[in-house]
């Protein structure tokens, strides 16, 4: 072989080598950055499964109902209840009727107008069809039409939680014609909301066309808006940092601190609504015994688990978290369950019988951050006492499965939260007319969540979930962990964005991008 | 063929069924107050009622009619999912083949005919290297270098190639990228290997010996020769990069085949997976008869 040919060869693949990277900067250098535009376009790690907003569970098809549709009463930022397409509602003496006045004049994306009927028609449907959703309506036995623009909800008993209901997950009001033309709404949209959905590719994009006949004048300010799907946080990071996206809601919180010193980039941090749990099965073997469970409690120490599992942006909180103002115990009554006193646990294991210790398993799914780096913090807590809590990694189909079958000792969990006592605990904790995921029986929360539901005086009301959030703390149905910060983030050319503590995306209709 | 893909649609419908979980735990959510009506309700509806065999009688059936099913989540047609994403996947895998070989041929090539210099070993260590590297890391790190330091990162909206060629290429650089990263260096390696065994035969030899110009001996005494091996190597790859297409897609969020897939599975949208892997297995197996062809042209002692 002679050199001369070693050294065409080689230039030759060089050259090649180099010709592709010089290709790829010329490419690079000729992306600009979005400027300021009709188009908002904001990210997220989760696609929606379905936008049914009366079959989808998910909060990813929460999250996006506001867009396209409204409820008869929405929870403002600060968790008060004001008129939406409920102009205004009056509850008869009994506590049985609710007479709703209908707004006028509003339209649906088809040009309909929206009246008592589909009021009507949105809440037979359901209560006919809808699991999860008629968990929230549990005490309405009927919706009837008082007229064109009016509309009466008589309940079996006096039902206080309504108008959170009505303002919840479930509240979105639907087009008859709508579910005749589609069917069913998982893949269409039509409602009365700020945006039209225009074109949805699964787990890439939904676009969504300015509803120019909105009912609020004005609204919304972007001619069109994207949700794009970009699965890995990382990545979401990175299109922030480089102008690609406007907007997003971020999952991990450990990221906040990515981006806050970004200087074209406006940070958003709250209260959220939801919380992060513990759950606890009160029917297994060791766990059955309240004093165990309480030991437990006394062995987690809370603030540490917050601080790894959100990066320190979050808080601890009683049973009703801090959005919930009106219903959440004085700090004092709840702070004091939460230091953590070993000796204390270590001393209930002991009279529970278990100062030996025993094994359980508690399942964490491991596309939630938070639970996945809560969880062994957990675990280190309890191994102080004789625990080993065995983390079982259980992917979200199989999780979903086993928690609707009782099927654990115990499992981190997440919620988005509720706005109302009722609907935070009844469900959960009621130990026959509920869901009783907990499988534990305690007569008088049973009782106290009996009377919440009944009492319409806010006075008495309070009184009674103070008592309940005091007996819920001593029985250990779960482990409040924490309450993890709400974070947005927006290109600082984003105006009018407001955070929900639902984390459903109500703010989307009020921002702009001012033109740069 | 036929048979291969029989066995292959048995191991695909059980395999899916196996894993626990279904739709109708899904569709009920984590908050609902659950009542068995409405389980067996959701059952029915979907079939999930009826036994297995049945179940797996009644798609072979519509396979046989040549309907993949519709999916359940979506509820579109699954041939028109697919080939909705099918661009996507044929273009990223064009492009990472395109790229390994345009990379894995001349090093190889280089490689062994300086063997055991410093070129040699420099491009030795680099083939490990990107054998070695998984691609899932490679595209997150490359994204987060490029994000920080250049303030660039590939769009987040997709464009098809048709639309708007130069931004769709744009986005396709870096996943291409990554993908095709391993297959250079594999590819790099067979040729190396290859090379040095043609290298050293007598032909060879003899051309250089009645005073042929080198790189005339190399290109067309030597690496003719060498190529057998290095093709099929090369039909492999694609098979694997049609695979590996599902990592990259889901790093670079790119609305391919591979992301479809993954997608269903989370979301035991059953006939959605069966069918698109069936039809990606299909895919799998065209490429290497495509390869087999081609080795008679190649090599005309080879006929079938």
């Amino acid at each position: 072989m002679s050199r001369d040919l070693d050294r065409r060869e080689f230039l030759r693949t060089t050259g090649l080598a180099l010709g592709a990277v010089g290709v790829g900067s010329r490419v690079a250098h000729a992306q600009t950055p979005p400027k300021g535009g009709a188009t908002l376009i904001s990210a997220q790690t989760t696609e929606a499964t379905g936008l049914d907003p009366q079959l989808v569970p998910a909060l990813s098809r929460s999250r996006r109902s506001p867009l396209t549709y409204n409820q008869l009463v929405r929870f403002d930022p600060d968790m008060t209840p004001q008129p939406e397409l409920a102009e205004s509602w009056q509850t008869s003496a009994d506590g049985l009727t609710w007479t709703f006045k209908l707004r006028q004049g509003v339209k649906f994306h088809d040009g309909q107008e929206f009246t008592s009927a589909d009021v009507k028609f949105t809440f037979d449907r359901l209560l006919e069809k809808s699991a999860s959703g008629k968990s929230d309506f549990i005490a309405v036995d009927r919706v009837e039409p008082a007229g064109k623009y009016a509309v009466k909800f008589v309940t079996k008993e006096p039902f206080a939680a309504l108008i959170a209901a009505l303002g919840g997950f479930w509240g979105f009001i639907v087009s008859e014609a709508g579910v005749k033309k589609y069917g069913d709404l998982n893949k269409n949209a039509l409602g009365t909301g700020p945006f039209i959905l225009d074109d949805w590719k699964v787990e890439q994009q939904m676009v969504f066309k300015r509803n120019p006949n909105y009912w609020k004048k004005g609204l919304p300010h972007a001619d069109e808006l994207i949700l794009r799907v970009i699965p890995d946080e990382a990545n979401i990071v990175a299109a922030l940092r480089t102008g690609q996206i406007h907007h997003a809601f971020i999952e991990d919180n450990k990221n906040f601190n990515l981006l806050k010193d970004e200087k074209s980039l406006t940070g958003y941090r709250s209260s959220r609504l939801g919380y992060d749990y513990l759950n606890i099965s009160a029917n297994r073997g060791p766990l059955k015994d309240v004093r165990v469970r309480q030991a437990i409690s006394w062995a987690v120490d809370r603030s540490q688990v917050m601080r790894v599992a959100t990066a320190g942006f979050g808080r601890l909180t009683a049973p009703c978290t801090a959005p919930m103002k009106q219903w959440q115990l004085p700090e004092a009554q709840w702070m004091k369950y939460y230091k953590p006193d070993v000796e204390r646990a270590k001393k209930l294991m002991a009279e529970a019988g278990q100062a030996g210790g025993f094994s359980v398993k508690c399942m964490v799914i491991p596309t939630f951050p938070t639970m996945v780096s809560g969880a062994p913090v957990i675990a280190q807590q309890l191994k102080r006492i004789g625990i080993n809590m065995e983390i079982e990694n259980v992917e979200y189909a199989v999780w979903i499965k086993r928690w609707q079958a009782h099927d654990f000792d115990m499992t981190m969990n997440s919620t988005p939260g509720y706005a109302d006592p009722d609907v935070a605990f009844f469900r959960a904790l009621h130990s026959t007319k509920g869901q009783n995921w907990n499988s534990w029986s305690v007569p008088t929360v049973d009782a106290l969540l009996e009377e919440g539901r009944r009492t319409m005086d806010v006075k008495k009301r309070r009184d009674i979930y103070d008592r309940l959030q005091i007996e819920i703390l001593e029985n250990v149905p779960h482990l409040w962990l924490y309450s993890a910060d709400l974070i947005d983030f927006t290109q600082t050319s984003v105006k009018g964005f407001r955070q929900h503590p639902t984390a459903l995306l109500y703010g989307l209709e009020g921002a702009s991008i001012e033109k740069v | 063929m036929a048979l291969t893909l029989l066995g292959l649609s048995v191991l695909i419908f059980l395999m899916l069924r196996l894993v626990p979980g279904t739709v109708v735990e899904q569709l009920i959510g984590a908050d609902a107050v659950v009542n068995a009506a409405m389980v067996a309700e959701l059952k029915r509806f979907f079939g999930l009622d009826q036994p297995w065999w049945r179940q797996y009688a009644s798609w072979l059936a519509s396979l046989a009619h040549g309907d993949l099913g519709t999916s359940w989540r979506t509820g579109k047609p699954v041939t028109a999912l697919i080939l909705e994403r099918l661009p996507v996947t044929l273009e990223l895998t064009t492009l990472a083949v395109g790229f390994a070989l345009l990379l894995g041929l001349p090093v190889g090539i280089v490689s062994a005919i300086r063997r055991d210099r410093a070129v040699d070993n420099a491009a030795r260590v680099g083939a490990l290297l990107g054998l070695s590297v998984p691609v899932f890391w490679q595209g997150t790190m490359l994204i987060l270098f490029l994000s920080i330091y250049l303030r660039w990162m590939p769009p987040v909206v997709w464009v098809d190639f048709w639309t708007d060629p130069r931004r769709n290429l744009t986005i396709m650089l870096l996943p291409a990228l990554c993908l095709g990263t391993a297959s250079a260096a594999n590819i790099a390696r067979t040729t190396r290997a290859c090379m040095l065994d043609v290298l050293g035969s007598e032909y060879v030899r003899t051309a250089a010996a009645k005073g042929l110009r080198p790189r005339l001996v190399v290109l067309k005494h030597a690496l003719r020769n060498a190529l057998i091996p290095i093709i099929t190597v090369v039909g492999l790859q694609i098979g694997i990069l049609l695979g590996g297409t599902v990592v990259v897609e889901e790093v670079f969020t790119l609305p391919g085949v591979g992301r479809l897939v993954l997608w269903s599975i989370y979301q035991r949208d059953y006939p959605l997976t069966q069918s698109t892997i069936l039809f990606v297995a299909v895919m799998f197996m065209t490429v290497n008869l495509a390869v087999d062809l081609l080795y008679a042209y190649l090599d005309p002692r080879i006929r079938y």
